[in-house]
């Protein structure tokens, strides 16, 4: 299949790769650029492991082609910092990963999600999450790190 | 073990947590070598079929493809934890929809999968068996006609489409059913359930210059990994090296092999390394599932609410190989008793081979199958006598000196005060009396099985280094091992860091499963740190010029002489010592193979039990707070409150972690949950289709008691804690919903559908 | 050769379609790429409507009636305050469909093309009374939602043609809206999906449009049941009749979400105490 040269801005760098019509986003970061935070978990949007940021908003990694990605400014977990921020310092703190998979995803989801929403309820953390499957921890310690890391009331 | 201690019973966060959250630990999926292929697989559109041929011309020829294998490219080898019996590609026939025929290897992914479906496979398609009950009847065509000459690991009862057939019973139960003052009894059945790790499964091998492999893979245990790779590709143990990256969750489904034999052996047939990553879809299709249950049991009681009775009868689907499945018959009729003492009690249960994918371990291994039955019959039998299905239970519960099932030890039980936190926690005495949905279960699971081992290195700065084999899947193995390390050395767990899985340098572990790794392993642990301490008070006897039996250790990496405070040594100089003047490095072993019998001949007949040493007991109570939608019939969770007797909470965060985390699992089993099948084809191998619970389906309310009954030889007490949170689940909300609308559900999952079956007796009114 | 166009009008857009039969129109991509990735889908080239500044826009007439531009996204259409009364169906439904991420993502022009007949909006548009604006190589036409909605992943848009807006009458002066979604888990397509539009006046229902999604191909809209139910009250058998008759009508299918039989049993239920809880006073209150 052809391939055609595309331009993406990737945490603030300009990355110009040539990519066929049919690549997603999530494997241009996995494959194309070794950047392997965000995973991919089913490839058909439900799991939510692979979410990323464009133009700030969380979307589905495999959701998005490559090409239509272009011109937008792509935030990925590694794009995030070398140093953990409130969210990944509070999942840590409250013990709320288990084996991790998840872990990028509802990063970049609750990282959004404060952005938008400062002291939101646990109902409101609840709702933002709810896009993220996570199979080992029942989302309680989750749920309460990110409603923590966001300052919202017990 | 009084003093306080400082290392176990903390509740820290796991050793990796930082690279997981900052999104750089590496999975199976992140790993890459140099010149690496991709592999991708065809599986057959067949569940039964005879393998006339292959064309794989087209494949071979298309640009970028290295190399195609089929069964004939392999040769005559199977493997299998209980029956050898999985080649580990087709050979012969396909026996379920989607088992690999052919592989592929190529330069990406892609074009492996282009390469793939260019094979041509002329297949003879033969009547398949569907279920296990089509598996017995007399005409049905045989899945393995090779059964017999098969190598079992077991005394195996098998036979026709029978894989296994399994006996256990003490007493009298006919009599007792016949004199019982009540006698309930049900058919009960439950759905395949797919383990959805958010991994998918796969594998990368590589090979030397000298023909020896190394080979990366999510997996629960590197060891059998090794062992079914080598097994079924004829290889010696010696050439095949496993290692672990970190695991994206394993509940059963990435203990015994899936793609990784695959992968060795198109490394070995390319020189190459070889990667093959399932995706969603063949990972639903082709790796492993939980047993779907067909159960009928009696349980007979007296007027005063005394259980005296109980007959259980299983037929299990056991997919088209082998897998665990006998392991998962055996273990559920013995734990179809339940954590109670029952006098008169039969279990006889029989596995039959179908033209499905085989199924195997998930978490709870049978238990929360037979239990769903087992404790929704204790509730009709507390509505029968009206007592509260609490004290019915705990009037019933196994006490001290009692023997398990089967005649087996029952060292520590905790399952009296796991009844009486989880009634005090729910407040359930005070809210039955109003209309409620209020569901109890109570169960008991072992941790234990098999061998493991540790080596506790002195590293010469005097930390410590830990290696046990143990493949931590995101439990939390590491860490709390890491603690008993600590706590027996009495080092901060810093001081303690820990080596990663590998079948080179890694002391044996049989796997990350049966809830065993805190328990057996924390006992080798334990065992290897106490041979390191007398190696540590030796050399500083020698040092400090006295008695080795004079010191002891002091926290914080210190000897000291008993009773004077300032004479004293550190770990560092000790170990500078051994490295460099006198006595060798320090290191502690140990290996242990649990040993305590399940089976005690003079109380019970048995026959056909794989397992004749399993383990010790945790126990639980779980309540659940139900609320049933009187319009659709959709059930959900308001509120749980899961009690768990875990002998010692070694890291109670991730001891909490475990149970919140079983129970969405376990109400995912007990209210969505299905793969259903279409003919011979799984109709729903999507997360799109096949339905595991969000946050939004959760209840936030999930409320954690933790008993610590210790076990007497367990690492400070504990027992293991990874499985028995699920096994009460589907009960406790199937006895939530009747409690809230009368509706007693025989069938899992408890779908709207069902529900509002049960609540109108299946007819409309409106 | 290019394989991803974009194309700044609505007009581009559709010669480019029209020029290749094998190219398609790429709205969120919520769907086309997940359909992509299981290879369901082989486009030879993709027209992407996100560049086509028409397409993305909300607008309010003096009338009252709203346009939702086709490229709106669902996050969008859920917090439209120029959503009102009637209108308000589409934002109910906007705000069940999937979960905030794929929300980011999804078009209701994308959605309705697709014509899923267990997704959200279809319902919803049939309740509101929506037209569908499309624009295609002959121009552009209109649809009602009714018409719009053809089969199981089947509408009347003709090769070439692209949605390009929705557009909401204003409904009737007082209107609710209410809008019930059975699921197996939260963000899951319907088992059923229940969305009404009413005004409820002294107590009793004066006007009243109601479509169940989920239970067949196509909406379901039963005008006489809507008839009958204009002058009931709370407890009135004409409920009844009226929720046995949306049953009737439907025509479902078994899937792995739940059986037909089921379908035809719950709809009644569901209808009969959507209804209900609007003629309930805190109901009208809120």
């Amino acid at each position: 299949m052809t391939t055609q040269d595309v331009t993406l801005q990737i945490n603030g760098r300009a990355h110009r790769l040539a990519v066929r019509l049919d690549t997603t986003l999530l494997t241009v970061l996995r494959e194309g650029l070794a950047l392997t935070g965000a995973k991919r978990g089913c490839n058909q949007g439900v799991c939510g492991a692979c979410t990323v940021l464009l133009d700030g908003r969380p979307v589905r990694g495999c959701l998005t082609l490559a090409h239509d990605a272009e011109d937008r400014a792509i935030t990925t977990i590694e794009g995030l910092g070398a140093e953990p921020n409130p969210v990944q310092a509070a999942l840590a703190e409250a013990g709320a990963v288990q084996c991790g998979f998840c872990t990028p995803g509802m990063v970049m989801a609750a990282t959004a999600f404060l952005r938008d929403h400062p002291a939101p309820s646990l109902e409101a953390v609840r709702e933002g999450l709810s896009g993220n499957l996570c199979r080992c921890s029942g989302y309680r310690k989750v749920v309460e790190a990110v409603h923590r890391a966001g300052g919202g009331a017990p | 073990m009084n003093a306080a201690t400082q290392a176990v019973g903390l509740g820290l966060a796991r050793l990796e947590t930082r690279e997981k959250v900052l999104g750089r630990a590496q999975y199976i999926a992140d790993l890459a070598r140099p010149g690496m292929l991709h592999g991708a697989i065809l599986g057959s559109p067949h569940a039964h079929a005879r393998i006339l041929g292959y064309d794989t011309a087209a494949a071979r020829a298309l640009p970028g493809v290295a190399c195609v294998l089929t069964g004939d490219d392999l040769g005559d080898h199977r493997m299998g934890a209980f029956i050898k019996d999985e080649p580990p590609i087709a050979k012969g026939k396909a026996r379920y929809v989607g088992e690999p025929v052919a592989v592929v290897a190529a330069e990406d992914e892609a074009t492996a999968r282009q390469a793939a479906r260019l094979i041509e496979v002329r297949y003879e398609e033969l009547p398949a068996v569907l279920s296990p009950e089509d598996g017995i009847a007399p005409d049905a065509p045989l899945v393995h006609e090779d059964l017999a000459s098969y190598f079992k690991v077991f005394p195996a009862v098998c036979g026709g489409n029978v894989a296994s057939e399994t006996t256990i019973a003490e007493g009298d139960v006919e009599a007792a059913l016949a004199a019982a003052d009540i006698v309930v009894e049900g058919e009960y059945a439950t759905a395949p359930q797919a383990h959805v790790a958010i991994e998918p499964c796969g594998a990368l091998a590589e090979v030397d210059a000298g023909g020896r492999v190394t080979l990366w893979s999510a997996n629960q245990s590197v060891f059998r990994v090794q062992a079914n790779v080598c097994e079924s590709l004829g290889l010696p143990m010696g050439r095949l090296r496993c290692l672990t990256p970190r695991v994206g969750g394993g509940f059963g489904n990435k203990m015994e092999a899936h793609v990784q034999p695959l992968v060795v052996a198109l490394a070995l047939a390319t020189g190459r390394p070889v990667k093959l990553i399932l995706n969603r879809e063949e990972d639903f299709e082709i790796v492993r599932a939980r047993h779907p249950f067909k159960v009928r049991m009696r349980t007979g009681a007296r007027r005063d609410g005394t259980l005296v009775a109980r007959d259980t009868e299983v037929l299990l689907d056991c997919g088209a190989y082998g897998d665990d499945s006998p392991g998962v018959l055996g273990y559920a009729l013995l734990m179809s008793r339940g954590p109670y003492r029952i006098a008169h009690a039969c279990a006889h249960g029989r596995l039959v081979y179908t033209n499905k994918l085989r199924f195997g371990a998930f978490r709870g291994f049978g238990n929360p199958q037979i239990a769903f039955a087992g404790e929704t019959q204790i509730d009709r039998i507390a509505e029968r006598l009206g007592m509260d299905p609490l004290d019915l239970r705990a009037r019933n519960a196994l006490r001290d000196g009692d023997r398990w099932f089967g005649g087996g030890e029952v060292l520590s039980n905790g399952l009296a005060q796991c009844i009486e936190g989880a009634r005090a926690a729910s407040g359930w005495t005070a809210r039955r009396g109003a209309p409620n949905g209020l569901g109890a279960a109570c169960a008991a699971h072992i941790s234990g099985l098999l061998a493991t081992g540790a080596i506790v290195r002195v590293l010469e700065d005097g930390s410590i280094v830990l290696n046990t084999g143990a493949v931590d899947i995101g439990q939390g193995s590491d860490t709390a091992l890491a603690q008993i390390c600590a706590e027996a050395l009495k080092v901060p767990v810093e001081r303690v860091s820990v080596a990663s899985p590998d079948t080179d340098g890694s002391p044996y572990n049989w796997g990350t499963t049966a809830s065993r790794v805190t328990y057996t392993t924390g006992r080798a642990v334990v065992a290897a740190a106490r041979e390191v301490e007398r190696k540590l008070r030796e050399h500083a006897g020698e040092m400090l010029e006295c008695s080795a039996d004079d010191l002891e250790l002091r926290w914080g990496g210190r000897i000291g002489l008993k009773g004077v405070p300032d004479k004293e040594i550190s770990f560092l100089h000790v170990s500078l010592r051994a490295h460099w003047a006198a006595g060798g490095p320090i290191v502690g072993t140990n290996t242990l193979v649990f040993d305590r019998a399940s089976v005690d001949p003079k109380r019970a007949v048995v026959t056909g039990l794989p397992f004749p040493r399993i383990g010790v007991f945790s126990f639980a109570c779980t309540v659940a707070d139900v609320a049933v939608d009187d319009v659709t019939g959709k059930a959900a969770v308001r509120e749980a409150w899961s009690a768990v007797d875990v002998g010692k909470a070694i890291n109670p965060g991730a001891v909490e972690g475990q149970m919140e985390g079983a129970f969405v699992q376990g109400m995912g089993f007990a209210l969505t949950e299905e793969m259903v099948w279409d003919g011979g084809r799984l109709a729903n191998p999507t997360l799109a289709d096949y339905k595991v619970p969000t946050t939004l389906d959760s209840p936030h309310g999930i409320h954690t008691v933790i008993v610590e009954a210790p076990e007497p030889d367990g690492p400070f007490g504990a027992k293991g804690v990874g499985e028995i949170g699920i096994v009460t689940v589907p009960a406790a909300i199937a006895n939530g919903i009747a409690a809230a609308t009368g509706a007693r559900l025989d069938r899992l999952p408890m779908t709207p559908e069902r529900v509002l079956d049960a609540m109108t007796g299946g007819g409309d009114a409106s | 050769m290019t394989l991803l166009h974009k194309p700044a009008t609505a007009a581009e857009a559709v010669r480019l379609l029209a020029a290749d039969p094998d190219a398609r129109p790429l709205a969120g991509g919520a769907t086309l790429v997940a359909m992509m990735n299981a290879d369901l889908a082989r486009p030879s080239a993709l027209v992407a409507l996100r560049h086509v500044a028409s397409l993305a826009t909300i607008s309010r007439a003096a009338d009252g009636t709203s346009r939702i531009g086709a490229m709106r996204r669902h996050r969008e259409t859920v917090h439209e305050s120029d959503l009102r009364g009637a209108q308000r169906i589409v934002a109910l439904a906007a705000a069940r469909i999937a979960n905030p991420t794929v929300r980011n993502m999804g078009t209701i022009g994308g959605s309705i093309a697709f014509a899923d007949p267990a997704a959200d909006y279809p319902a919803a548009l049939v309740a509101a009374d929506a037209v569908v604006e499309i624009v295609g190589p002959q121009g552009t036409r209109e649809l009602t939602a009714e018409a719009f909605f053809v089969d199981w992943y089947a509408t009347a848009l003709r090769p070439g043609e692209i949605v390009a807006a929705v557009r909401l009458p204003p409904g009737p002066l007082g209107a609710v809206a209410r809008y019930d979604k059975l699921v197996r888990v939260t963000g899951d397509f319907a088992i059923a999906s229940v969305a009404v539009v009413a005004v409820v006046r002294d107590g009793a229902f004066a006007a009243l449009r109601l479509a169940v999604g989920g239970c067949g191909p196509r909406p379901v809209r039963v005008a006489e049941a809507e008839a009958l139910l204009v002058g009931a009250r709370p407890g009135s058998p004409r409920i009844a009749e009226a929720a046995a008759a949306l049953g009737a009508a439907c025509d479902p299918v078994d899937d792995v979400r739940a059986s037909a039989a089921y379908r035809r049993r719950v709809v009644p239920r569901m209808v009969a105490h959507a209804l209900g809880t609007l003629l309930a006073p805190e109901a009208r209150a809120a």
